[in-house]
């Protein structure tokens, strides 16, 4: 019994967890259309759902709460409130109270919030007392006369709604007449999607995780097996078991793919998880920063891993935090520069072959380069000479550096010293990048692409005094060949020069610590790029390309001046294991002076 | 009292509500339980399967328990079925409703495996009284 329990408890938080998020998006579709019977219904039933539940399981906190909520919610449902944007936050601020209690209820801490505050608010508001929204007068005079009035028609009718109805009906029948000649414009009626039924199962991510752990081993060996059958193939051409092993190898192969795609699709879910949350953001802070934005949303449904939902959410919270507070201008700057003034924030997200793109594009006034220029020549992040010598393009990069913020005063939104160069990080975990386009007056678009899947990668497998490594094939350029007399040293950094442009040269043995030096005489440059920058790194041989199977490794082993420059390990067709350069890393490595050579 | 390998349908549009429902039905010795996440659903797998019993949720989206009932008492086949409605607190009214449309009993969660089994107690007696 107890396990059974536990199991419903686990539930009840995963599904009401989904319901108050889901919650959210409804409430700010409902501000939108504020007559929209079906979205109050469909908000009633999850409180009152919600409601119930929480009586079996003895949760009273959470019960008193959606209670509260509940009848205010009736009374919103029943025509007899009207929705005002101070209801909204109240009840914004109740939904927010209950996902507290969710938390206590999963951290089993026992920790009993003080509800008295916000239950006080919503019996104020279901008494019609506090109807009247700081901002929106005409509200209160609709709530008012009603006042009375309801508790009879309800309490007295006792054998069905309609007649009560009917009543309510007609007295509201001016009231929405007066919303009509519009007080603010919200164009557009939300678009509901069709609730629609699902099939499925929810399974442990551990498990899951072992499953993709698992086929990740089946891909090494079938690479060790298709390595000992081209072997075979070339000692014995004409035996005839060779021909039988080579297509089984190849049907074999042809599974482990497929498998691994299938496998990969168990821990995919939609963007929508993350997008979810920004309706409800958006309006908040367009509230709380005075302005007018509407937000749409696209390709919700695009299916990313889950490694990747957990680690998207926090660089999108901030970029759209940052085009609310830096880049949508307020309604009257927007007017007088002839925009409308509602301001357009666009969240998008497609699949573009292997890559998932996420853009965030607003129509706000842009980023001024200039400003960016003199704001890293003031913070001393590049001399005044640096400055006016950079590309828009490079001055935009500076976004991306540590210690940069542009911010003119410090706001509750953004500015607080978490900046861009978070969110580049944060992307550059998921193998991504981020470009900047921009536009000034226009607005601005961000612009994130990143893998559909990080635990497979096409590597080029290198080799330098005598040891083997993996560079991703997605970081490389091309490669050279060169000799030792094409390599020059400025400001103590090795360069080589390539088509007329000075490429910085790192030599893998350095960096990693193997002493030996490269064959003297020739050997390989790889040139790769990392965040729009190019370098090179030097190499004895090449060695081919290889499908590596990314292993997470820890340890000091990999790390170099507290940085971790290796992606991961793999296992190779010939059963070696080999370590992946984090291109990205290095890059890093090299343009903050932290690798020092022997 | 009832057959305790009758064929049971929970209705609820929350799957923890459902789970709940039937670990009290559990208790009270009934396992042959099938879940329905809402009336529509609940009635097309009503008209399948060979029924005994249905507790139902009110509150559903697409059809919900009020309208189910009425569907199933309109229904020739089914006008029988004895239904439990699980509402969440005593609303007069509603109930008023419920049980002119014909339903056997119902239930205010949160219930207790003995609340409930009174209810399907009662529902018992009274079918096989007249």
């Amino acid at each position: 019994m107890p396990d059974e329990m536990e199991e419903i408890i686990q539930d009840f938080i995963i599904e009401t967890q989904e319901i108050l998020d889901g919650l959210d998006e409804k409430f700010v579709d409902l501000e939108k259309d504020r007559s929209n019977q079906d979205l109050l219904n469909d908000i009633f039933r999850s409180i009152h759902t919600l409601k119930g539940a929480s009586g079996f399981l003895g949760f009273n906190q959470m019960v008193e709460l959606t209670h509260t909520t509940e009848n205010v919610l009736k009374k919103l449902k029943d025509g007899l409130l009207e929705v005002t944007p101070y209801i909204m936050d109240v009840i914004l601020e109740a939904v927010d109270l209950m996902k507290l209690l969710l938390v206590h209820i999963k951290e089993k801490d026992g920790v009993e919030e003080d509800l008295s505050g916000i239950v006080a608010k919503l019996q104020a508001i279901e008494r019609g007392e506090a109807a009247a929204g700081k901002d929106d007068a005409s509200a209160a005079s609709e709530a008012e006369p009603e006042d009375e009035t309801p508790e009879d028609t309800r309490t007295h009718h006792t054998d069905n709604e309609p007649a009560g109805r009917e009543r309510d009906e007609e007295r509201e029948s001016p009231a929405q007449a007066a919303k009509g000649t519009e007080q603010e414009a919200y164009a557009h009626p939300a678009d509901r999607e069709k609730i629609h039924v699902e099939q499925t199962l929810r399974v442990d991510i551990e498990r899951l995780d072992n499953v993709l752990n698992l086929v990740g081993e089946l891909v090494l060996a079938r690479n060790r097996l298709m390595k000992i059958t081209s072997n075979i193939e070339s000692k014995h051409p004409d035996a005839p078991e060779t021909s039988k092993l080579t297509e089984t190898t190849a049907f074999l192969s042809l599974i482990t793919t497929d498998l691994q795609l299938a496998v990969m699709k168990t821990r995919m879910q939609p963007v929508r998880k993350v997008f979810n949350k920004f309706p409800r953001m958006v309006r908040d802070l367009a509230r709380s920063r005075g302005k007018k934005v509407e937000l749409l949303i696209n390709g919700e449904e695009t299916e990313v891993d889950k490694s990747v939902i957990e680690n998207i959410a926090d660089p999108l919270v901030h970029l759209v935090r940052n085009a609310l507070d830096h880049g949508i201008e307020s309604p009257e700057e927007r007017e007088s520069a002839g925009k409308p003034a509602q301001g357009t924030l666009r969240l998008s997200a497609s699949q573009e072959g292997n890559n998932i793109v996420i853009e965030i594009e607003d129509d706000g006034r842009g980023i001024d380069s200039e400003l960016i220029r003199r704001k890293a020549a003031e913070k001393g992040l590049i001399t005044e000479t640096e400055a006016a010598s950079l590309s828009d393009r490079e001055a935009l990069d500076l976004l991306f550096t540590p210690g940069f913020s542009t911010a003119k005063e410090i706001t509750d939104i953004s500015g607080r010293g978490v900046g861009m160069d978070v969110v580049k990080t944060n992307i550059s975990k998921l193998n991504g990048t981020i470009d900047i386009q921009t536009e000034k007056g226009k607005g601005s678009r961000f612009i994130i692409r990143f893998p559909l899947t990080l635990a497979i990668v096409q590597t080029l497998m290198v080799e330098t005094a005598g040891d083997v490594y993996a560079i991703p094939i997605g970081a490389i350029l091309e490669t050279v060949r060169v000799t030792e007399e094409d390599v020059e040293t400025v400001n103590s950094q090795e360069v080589i020069q390539l088509r007329g442009d000075v490429l910085p040269v790192v030599r893998l043995s350095r960096l990693f610590g193997s002493f030996s030096s490269e064959a003297s005489g020739t050997f390989y440059v790889v040139v790769v790029t990392a965040e729009n920058k190019k370098f090179g790194i030097a190499v004895d041989r090449l060695k081919g390309q290889e499908e590596a199977v990314i292993k997470a490794v820890e340890g000091n082993l990999v790390n170099l001046n507290d940085t971790n420059i290796f992606a991961g390990a793999t296992i190779t067709g010939d059963g070696r294991v080999v370590l992946i350069v984090d291109v990205a890393t290095v890059m890093e490595s090299i343009a903050t002076g932290a690798l020092v050579y022997a | 009292m009832f057959d305790p390998n009758m064929k049971i349908l929970v209705v609820d549009d929350f799957s923890t509500m459902r789970k709940i429902v039937r670990n009290v039905l559990k208790q009270l010795g009934y396992s042959n339980i099938e879940e329905a996440e809402d009336g529509a659903q609940a009635y097309s797998m009503l008209k399948e399967g060979s029924f005994q019993f249905v507790v139902s949720d009110w509150n559903m989206p697409n059809l919900d328990g009020l309208e189910m009932l009425k569907k199933i008492r309109s229904d020739p086949d089914l006008k029988d079925l004895p239904v439990l409605m699980v509402t969440a607190e005593a609303e007069k009214d509603k109930v008023i409703a419920a049980i002119k449309a014909g339903v056997n009993n119902y239930i205010v969660k949160p219930f207790t495996a003995e609340t409930l089994k009174q209810k399907m107690e009662q529902i018992y007696e009274r079918l096989n009284s007249g």
